[in-house]
Formats: C-alpha cells, sequence, structure tokens
C-alpha cells in the first residue's frame, strides 16, 4: 500500500459535486410556488435545509479530500489501482441497449442482449452458451411474470400475449 | 391477555394454508437468493415489490418476513463457505464460521448458525409480541412535535453513529432526502425538483433506488474492481450435526447473543454491526478454549449468528409501532407497506389488527420454517454458490432491469436506474454507506409532513419541538449523539 497523497481527485470531484448538487437545490427551491398555507410553513423550507445540508457535507468532504484525504477509508482496497474500465463500458452499454430496445423488441430480446453483455463485461467468452441461458432464462421469467404475477411486460415481435 | 388474544387471532391468520404457503415460499426464496454473494435482504424484497403489487397485502407481508429470515441464514452461509460477507453484519460470522470451515466444520458452523438463528429470532419474537403495545400505548401520545424529533434521531443514528465517517453519513442521508424532495408536495400539491419531467411528478420509486444501488451499483464495483480474483468456496465435509460439546459451547452464546442483538435493533441506531461485534468480544472474552479463537471457535459464529438475528427482529419494533425505519431492508419494507396505502405506526395495530397481529404471528411460523427447510437442505443451497460470476451477475441484472421496468412500464425508470446504478458505483468506491439513502428517502417526506403539522398546531412557533418533554427530550439525545463524541475529545485534550 502505497502513502495517501495529499490531494485525492476522486474524492475532490465527489465533494464538488455534492456541493454542486446542493447549490442545485438551493436555487431551484426559489421556482416552487409557496401559496402561503396558513400558520404553517409552505414547501420551501425542507428544501433549502436539505441544499443547505448537501452543500455543507461536500464542503467537509471537499477539504478532507485536499487535507489527506477522507478521513477512515479503509485500507484493504483491493483492486483499486487496476479498474478495469473495459468491463464498466460493456455493461453500461448492455443497460442502456436494453433500456432502448425494450419498449418494441419485447422483454425476452432485451433481456438477452442484456444478459450476454454483462457476463461478457464479467469475462465470459462463451456467448453462445450465454445467450441460450439467457433465452431460457427470459422465457421462464417472462411467463412467470406476466401469467403468474399479472405483470405486463412487452412480449416484441413475437406477441403471444 | 389482551395481546394473548391478539396472538391468537394474529396465529388464525398466519396459520390459514394460503399464508403458510407464502411464508413457506418467502423464506425458500429469500434463502435461496441470499445465498447469492451479494444479495442481501434489501435487494431481494426491493426486486419483489413490484411483482407482489397485486397481491393481498397480509399474504405479501407474510411472504417478506420470510424473505427477511431466509436472506439473513443464507448470508450466514455465504459467509461461512466463501467469506465474503455479503453485509456488514455477517462480517463477525465470516471471520470464525470461514476459519470453521478451513478446518472442515463447515457442517457445525452452519448449524450452530441456524439453530443459533431459530432461538434468538423466536426470543426476539417473543419479546417484540411483549413489547409492541406497550410501545404503542407510548406512541398514541405522540403528537407531530415528537415524530418529527423522533424521526430526527433516526436519521442522526443511521447516517452519523454508525459507519467510518459521519460527514459520509450525512452526504449520504441528506443525498435520500433530496430524492424524497422530488415529486408533488404532500400538502400544497405543489410540484418540487420535476424539471418539467412529467414522469417524475409522482416521485421516485424506492424500488429503484434500491435496486439501483444494491444491483447494478454492486454489478458495476465488482465487475471494475474485483473481477481478477476468485473466489474459494470450502467444501461441505463431514456431518452437518453438531456433537454434544458443540451444544454445550453454543447455547449460552444463542443466549447472550439474542440479549445483545435485540435491545440494539429497537432502538434507533439501526443495523446490526455493533450487537455482532460486542457478542463476538464477549465470547472471546468468556470462552474455556481460547486458543480456538481465531482458528475457527464455535462460539464465535454461535454469537454473532444470534445477534444478528435478534437485532432483525427488533428492528421491527420501531418499524411496526412508529413507522421508523432504522435499517435500509426496514426502509424497503416501510415501502411495501406504502404500496398497499398503510402507515406502520399506532394506529395500524387499531385499523388492521389482523395484518399486524398476522404478520408477528407468521414471524414464530416463520423461524420453524427456516429451521426445517434450511438444515436438511443446505446441501442444495451450497450448489448455488457455484454458479459462475458472469452468469449469476447477468441474471441478478435481468430482474433488477424488470423490477425497475415492471414497475409502469417506463424506459424512464431504467435511465433512472442506471444513472442511480453509477451512483451506488462511486458509493462503493468511495466508501460512502447507502443505508442513509433509503433512510432518507422513505422517512424524508413523512419528517416533513410531521414538522410542518407542528408548526400549523403551534402557529409557526419553533420552540414547540422544545417546550414537549419528550419531544425535548429526544432532541437532547440527538445532540448528543451527535457532539457528545467529538465534545469529549476536546475536552480530553484540554486536560
Amino acid at each position: 500500500m502505497t502513502a495517501r497523497s495529499a490531494i485525492h481527485p476522486g474524492e475532490l470531484l465527489i465533494s464538488l459535486g455534492l456541493i454542486a448538487l446542493g447549490s442545485f437545490v438551493i436555487y431551484d427551491t426559489q421556482s416552487i410556488p409557496d401559496p402561503q398555507s396558513a400558520g404553517g410553513v409552505g414547501p420551501r423550507l425542507f428544501p433549502y435545509l436539505i441544499g443547505i445540508g448537501l452543500t455543507l457535507c461536500g464542503a467537509v468532504l471537499g477539504w478532507h479530500a485536499i487535507s489527506g484525504g477522507w478521513r477512515n477509508v479503509p485500507l484493504d482496497q483491493e483492486g483499486h489501482d487496476r479498474p478495469d474500465w473495459l468491463a464498466f463500458g460493456i455493461i453500461s452499454t448492455g443497460i442502456v441497449l436494453h433500456m432502448i430496445v425494450i419498449g418494441w423488441a419485447g422483454f425476452i430480446i432485451a433481456s438477452t442482449l442484456l444478459f450476454v453483455l454483462v457476463a461478457r463485461g464479467f469475462g465470459s467468452r462463451r456467448s453462445v452458451r450465454d445467450a441460450i441461458i439467457a433465452v431460457l432464462l427470459a422465457i421462464v421469467v417472462y411467463f412467470v411474470f406476466t401469467y403468474g404475477l399479472g405483470l405486463k411486460l412487452p412480449a416484441g415481435p413475437f406477441g403471444v400475449a | 391477555m389482551d395481546t394473548f388474544s391478539a396472538l391468537m387471532s394474529g396465529f388464525a391468520v398466519a396459520l390459514t394454508l394460503t399464508n403458510l404457503m407464502w411464508g413457506f415460499v418467502g423464506v425458500t426464496l429469500g434463502t435461496a437468493v441470499g445465498v447469492l454473494p451479494g444479495v442481501g435482504p434489501a435487494l431481494t424484497i426491493a426486486l419483489l415489490l413490484p411483482a407482489t403489487a397485486k397481491l393481498d397485502p397480509t399474504g405479501a407481508l407474510i411472504m417478506f418476513a420470510g424473505i427477511y429470515y431466509g436472506a439473513m441464514f443464507g448470508g450466514s452461509t455465504t459467509s461461512i463457505l466463501l467469506n465474503t460477507p455479503g453485509e456488514s453484519a455477517t462480517i463477525v460470522t465470516a471471520m470464525e464460521g470461514n476459519l470453521m470451515a478451513k478446518r472442515g466444520r463447515a457442517g457445525p458452523a452452519l448449524a450452530t448458525a441456524a439453530i443459533g438463528s431459530f432461538v434468538a429470532g423466536t426470543i426476539a419474537t417473543i419479546l417484540l409480541t411483549v413489547m409492541a403495545p406497550v410501545v404503542v400505548d407510548f406512541a398514541l401520545k405522540f403528537g407531530p412535535a415528537e415524530y418529527f424529533s423522533v424521526m430526527v434521531l433516526a436519521f442522526t443514528t443511521v447516517s452519523a453513529v454508525l459507519g467510518a465517517s459521519k460527514a459520509r453519513g450525512l452526504a449520504s442521508l441528506f443525498f435520500g432526502l433530496t430524492i424524497g424532495l422530488i415529486g408533488l408536495d404532500s400538502q400544497t400539491g405543489q410540484a418540487r425538483f420535476t424539471l418539467g419531467i412529467p414522469e417524475l411528478l409522482d416521485g421516485i420509486d424506492v424500488v429503484v433506488v434500491a435496486v439501483g444501488l444494491f444491483a447494478v451499483g454492486e454489478t458495476l464495483y465488482i465487475a471494475t474492481y474485483l473481477n481478477r480474483q476468485s473466489d474459494k468456496i470450502e467444501q461441505m465435509k463431514g456431518s452437518i450435526w453438531m456433537s454434544k460439546a458443540d451444544w454445550r459451547r453454543s447455547w449460552k452464546p444463542w443466549l447472550r447473543g439474542t440479549a445483545f442483538g435485540f435491545p440494539f435493533g429497537t432502538i434507533p441506531a439501526g443495523g446490526a454491526e455493533i450487537p455482532t461485534f460486542l457478542s463476538y468480544a464477549t465470547e472471546k472474552k468468556l470462552t474455556k478454549y481460547p486458543e480456538e479463537f481465531g482458528k475457527g471457535a464455535i462460539e464465535g459464529v454461535a454469537g454473532p449468528e444470534a445477534a444478528n438475528n435478534a437485532s432483525a427482529t427488533g428492528t421491527l419494533v420501531p418499524l411496526l409501532t412508529l413507522g421508523l425505519p432504522t435499517t435500509a431492508t426496514a426502509a424497503i419494507i416501510l415501502a411495501a407497506f406504502q404500496q398497499w396505502g398503510l402507515q406502520p405506526g399506532p394506529l395500524l395495530f387499531e385499523t388492521q389488527p389482523q395484518l399486524i397481529w398476522g404478520l408477528i404471528a407468521s414471524m414464530y411460523v416463520g423461524n420453524v420454517i427456516l429451521l426445517i427447510l434450511n438444515l436438511p437442505l443446505v446441501g442444495i443451497w451450497v450448489k448455488l454458490l457455484h454458479i459462475p460470476r458472469p452468469l449469476l451477475y447477468a441474471g441478478i441484472l435481468i430482474f433488477a432491469t424488470l423490477g425497475a421496468y415492471g414497475l409502469r412500464n417506463s424506459w424512464f425508470d431504467l435511465a433512472l436506474l442506471y444513472v442511480i446504478g453509477v451512483v451506488g458505483f462511486l458509493m462503493r468506491r468511495y466508501d460512502i454507506p447507502v443505508a442513509p439513502v433509503l433512510v432518507g428517502m422513505t422517512l424524508g417526506p413523512l419528517a416533513e409532513q410531521q414538522f410542518r403539522r407542528a408548526l400549523a398546531i403551534s402557529q409557526g412557533d419553533l420552540t414547540i419541538f422544545l417546550r414537549q418533554p419528550i419531544s425535548a427530550t429526544v432532541l437532547a439525545i440527538t445532540a448528543l449523539v451527535l457532539f457528545g463524541p467529538p465534545l469529549w475529545r476536546l475536552v480530553r485534550r484540554f486536560r
């Protein structure tokens, strides 16, 4: 384990993100119409408090990030120095494709695509086997959920429902 | 006597054939899914929420109770055989339990975990039965000010007491509170933070958040950082049954573990981490075989497992009597109640006694099912551990997307699922706790409602929270919890 350097860019970015989100909450609260409910508080007070809370947390974490790193981070961060961004990308592609496709291609095709891509992201080289398992699983899930539990799922071109 | 007859009528509900079946389904499903590494009770229940929306609430809640227990037991099985604790509460079990498995004593380790869970779960359910009516009586005196103060205490303990860092816990809580703001304001009907997107008017569903954080976030994290190493599964060798010596060494730790677990579950200090560690430390001190600790001592499995289960039951006390979730799982069970328009709390004991007492009675039944189902079937559960990792996570994501899409068949929920998944990935990577997000988003809107009611009653006078004795006491405890430890450190430094 190498010594932690003074400034941690990832931690700093997250802290700045929190500050940005908090500031946005405070800013956007001003556009909430306040019908001045009698005696009580309107719909703006809590958003203001939460926005301030977020910003403060972001500020404290930001300060920690540039003064030696966040406090009490566990040391057993195995693998953190060797991230596998290709895997991250493949799985993300799978989820986004599934989202685009499910509406018109149906649940079974979309889920098969997702399954094969996630397995691939985890290093599986046997895409044909994965696809067969995926189709079988998706068909079973489709029928159990639509006929057994009354959930509406898109059938797609082979629609039987 | 009143409690007794209420409980008996509860058994009449729980022991009907359909509800027994739901309990059975719940325990089986919970164990099967809980055994899978990386899937805990919170995720299991969240995944099943959309699928149960059309069922009768009593049956579905009984199933969820079964899932809760089953998933906890499944999690211990994984910890013992795989040494990858699914949740922080089973870290301790993983330490001694995995060492026992390495020495070929996986069977007795699993048996003491299962029987200990049964003993602890049953005692804790008895305590719940006795305590719930008392707390309900007390809570009926609560006004909006008291409710708000108790919720603030819960927010504080969930985010600032547990975990490594107050700042990260609170950041997570405020993020959850922000998610809870989205949608129509319950009092005035004004749209807040919907960014002009019609899908956001109903708010963000807790299913999307829970599944995004636990399933998508975890999958991305494992794939990106941990996929290079392979897990080593310990073999089940020898007898599963405990010897006489094992029994003699287990029964006291079970009882002591229960005594640690239940109180910690009931106070809003959520989570089973503290009691499991306390139990472990106690057993280590009291054991006659100190040389075995660190090499696989059965006491080190029996005590913490009992503590874990007793605390899980304990968290149901504030959840059912006050509507107060103190763990991620409890937050999702609260969302399950809300799915049927039910709000847990003292009033539910009056309006829906059948449902509440049926649920409590089903917990006795669930514990028995767990015991008779799991010990003989442990061999089957262990087989689930052998599913190759690519297929396991691919399958988890199919169910995750199904859960989010099934809510209202909208691609928008899938987009949200991915965004929240990336947030979960970052939280996992940078060691930010996840439970405060879920507690914040489910409890936040309720807290705001109580706050505004209290101020409407006091006509805008903020001192109402300090003038009511119960409310003032609770707020004082909150301040102590939040500022006590740093002040104490400061005082000691100056001495």
